[in-house]
């Protein structure tokens, strides 16, 4: 998967770039409008991260003209503006999400993975977890064919650690995904333990699940 | 205000005169009838006479007197008629008759004085309460004419006027400089408050995004060190605290920039939201945290009442900011009552109460501030409740706090009647 980032604020698409590298997305970077322009002329890609307060043009005109330059890449709108109206123009114009500034990159790749699958339609696997089946499409956790109940909160947060796999995971940004703007402090990701626990008594009752790992003083990380 | 006062004596003063006159004009008419008729037809071959009305009212005498001159005197002396003894007015005139020397007395009671005396007065007295009245209201109508220009003034200037007083306001129409005065004195006055206010809500909008992009950098350094594969757990939970304080600071921001853009009118207030749909939805997003804490929880909302013209993420915000603070602040096996009162022509009210830690009576007026804490500076009430503030006053609603500190804390918010619509 090709990446572009347009993001004028050079330290922070250093990050962007260093964290979807990990994840296996090959990415270039354009400061300005122009020279994102002049990369888009050059290459075909599959994302283009647009922050809509470029210093040589204002994103949503960027949008609105490379929407004919590259019309099958997927559209992300990072802004700090953040206001609704912005927001609506931007989806209005064809981008596929919008995340407001200061996001998480971790919401980043889960909403970049959410729009692959969109695209994509219904060819993404199930994952095999244990001894466990995970429907991300339909939503559902199987274990031999027989299904397992979990929560809409239980399934989101199972979901979001699944795609960061490997990776540890601080009880902040989990309940950041699963609570969004609500989100408040410590005292929302106290409520993250409650979640796993429920998970873990769910689906322990059928299969060991020791591949979801807590750790201590952090947070959790499925190993895989 | 002196006439008030003398006016018991002046009455006094006036039946006296009057009875005066009353006793002369009676001696006048006994004279005429003995030049008429001769004395004797009243002493009838008696040396003296005396006659009185049937209830001793008035009596006339006559008797021989010396030959020393008395002249005409009018005084108040007790006389015994019959069995009684009276006080009596009394006018006594010396005439002579066929070389005899009489003495002629006519009494009058002074009782029967009295009574014209308190006839008069009372007269007089509702003369007097009825000029009051005609002066107070002449006075009012005056004063309302007069004054009709400061009543507008209020009126258009003080009451109903929200803060921050952003419509325009034009003078009013007076002739008095002093009026005109006033009037331009607060036009000026809230412009200069609106153009203060501007300026904060600007500043704090500018200020939050400028923040904004270098949280973002350190947001995204700090998940990237997160993921670095050789670090140790030490490393890893400073990593992990550096991530909340960066996640503190964007949580500030974040409710910053969504209060000054709720005061920026960003947000359309056009929807109709079920009140009990939306406690119930916020109940579902909130039940994990309520049964952590095993709550009690009861849910009184009518199910049929519907708030019309409202914003439903700005409503749904207020309710949620209130009873996730209601969980938050309970003791373990606490309760949570939502209830609601509505009749017909008054306002709706909405309650959440809760049986939490309480907040302490000196607090209370302080816990919708920006960044207010308690004394003891232990936890603050972050900005929550300013945004449960600027949302309510946003949607045009008034919020009501009482708590009992240790006790619980109820939070009643009220809902003008004509956004209220009851479906059936």
């Amino acid at each position: 998967m090709k990446v572009l980032i347009v993001e004028d604020e050079k330290s922070l698409a250093r990050e962007m770039k260093l964290f979807l590298e990990k994840a296996f997305y090959i990415c270039d970077k354009a400061f300005t409008a122009s020279e994102a322009k002049k990369l888009m002329v050059e290459n075909e890609y599959d994302f283009i991260l647009l922050d809509l307060g470029l210093p040589d043009n204002d994103g949503l005109e960027l949008l609105n003209d490379t929407k004919k330059m590259c019309p099958n890449a997927s559209y992300i709108i990072l802004t700090a503006r953040g206001n609704l109206e912005d927001r609506i123009k931007g989806l209005d114009l064809g981008a596929d999400d919008y995340l407001p500034k200061p996001f998480s990159l971790l919401e980043l790749q889960s909403r970049m993975q959410a729009i692959s699958r969109r695209k994509s339609g219904n060819n993404d696997p199930i994952v095999e977890v244990g001894d466990f089946n995970i429907d991300l499409n339909k939503r559902s956790v199987k274990f031999e064919g027989k299904e397992i109940e979990l929560s809409k909160k239980e399934f989101d947060l199972l979901s979001y650690m699944l795609l960061h796999k490997n990776r540890p995971l601080t009880r902040l940004q989990l309940s950041e995904h699963i609570w969004g703007s609500f989100s408040d402090d410590d005292y929302d990701s106290n409520y993250i333990d409650v979640h796993i626990k429920n998970i873990r008594k769910k689906m322990s009752a059928h299969a060991p699940v020791d591949w979801l790992q807590t750790l201590r003083g952090i947070g959790y990380k499925i190993k895989l | 205000m002196l006439f008030v006062l003398l006016l018991p004596s002046l009455v006094n003063y006036a039946s006296f005169q009057y009875s005066n006159y009353y006793l002369n004009q009676q001696k006048k008419k006994v004279l005429s009838v003995i030049d008429k008729n001769g004395i004797d037809y009243y002493l009838q071959g008696d040396s003296a006479f005396a006659s009185y009305t049937m209830l001793k009212e008035e009596y006339i005498s006559l008797l021989p007197a010396e030959d020393n001159h008395v002249r005409d005197t009018i005084e108040t002396a007790q006389r015994i008629v019959g069995e009684d003894t009276l006080n009596y007015r009394i006018l006594t005139h010396q005439l002579t008759n066929k070389n005899k020397n009489y003495i002629l007395e006519i009494g009058k009671t002074t009782a029967t004085i009295n009574q014209y005396n308190r006839l008069l007065q009372r007269f007089t007295f509702y003369i007097l309460l009825a000029l009051i009245f005609v002066s107070i209201v002449i006075d009012l109508v005056y004063t309302h004419v007069l004054l009709r220009p400061l009543k507008k003034i209020v009126q258009t200037k003080l009451l109903n006027k929200r803060f921050p007083f952003k419509e325009h306001l034009s003078p009013v129409k007076t002739s008095t400089t002093d009026f005109k005065f006033l009037d331009q004195s607060l036009i000026d006055l809230m412009e200069k408050i609106h153009e203060a206010f501007e300026k904060e809500r600007e500043f704090t909008s500018n200020a939050s995004h400028e923040l904004m992009t270098p949280i973002s950098i350190l947001q995204t350094n700090v998940e990237n060190m997160m993921m670095e594969e050789n670090i140790s757990e030490e490393q890893q939970e400073k990593i992990s605290s550096m991530m909340k304080t960066v996640n503190r600071l964007k949580k500030i921001v974040h409710s910053l920039l969504y209060i000054s853009r709720i005061e920026n009118d960003q947000f359309a207030k056009s929807e109709t939201v079920n009140i009990y749909q939306l406690t119930a939805e916020i109940m579902e997003e909130l039940s994990v945290r309520m049964e952590t804490k095993s709550l009690y929880f009861t849910n009184q909302i009518s199910s049929n009442i519907n708030v019309k013209n409202v914003n439903h993420d700005l409503f749904f915000q207020l309710l949620y900011n209130l009873i996730n603070n209601a969980i938050r602040y309970n003791k373990e096996n606490g309760s949570i009552y939502l209830r609601d009162r509505y009749e017909a022509g008054q306002s709706y009210m909405l309650q959440i109460k809760d049986t939490g830690i309480g907040i302490k009576q000196e607090e209370v007026s302080l816990i919708f501030n920006r960044f207010k804490s308690g004394k003891d500076k232990s936890e603050g009430f972050g900005l929550g409740l300013s945004i449960v503030k600027t949302i309510i006053s946003f949607l045009g609603f008034e919020i009501k706090v009482a708590s009992d500190f240790g006790k619980g804390t109820v939070f009643t918010i009220i809902i003008p009647q004509d956004m209220i619509e009851v479906s059936h």
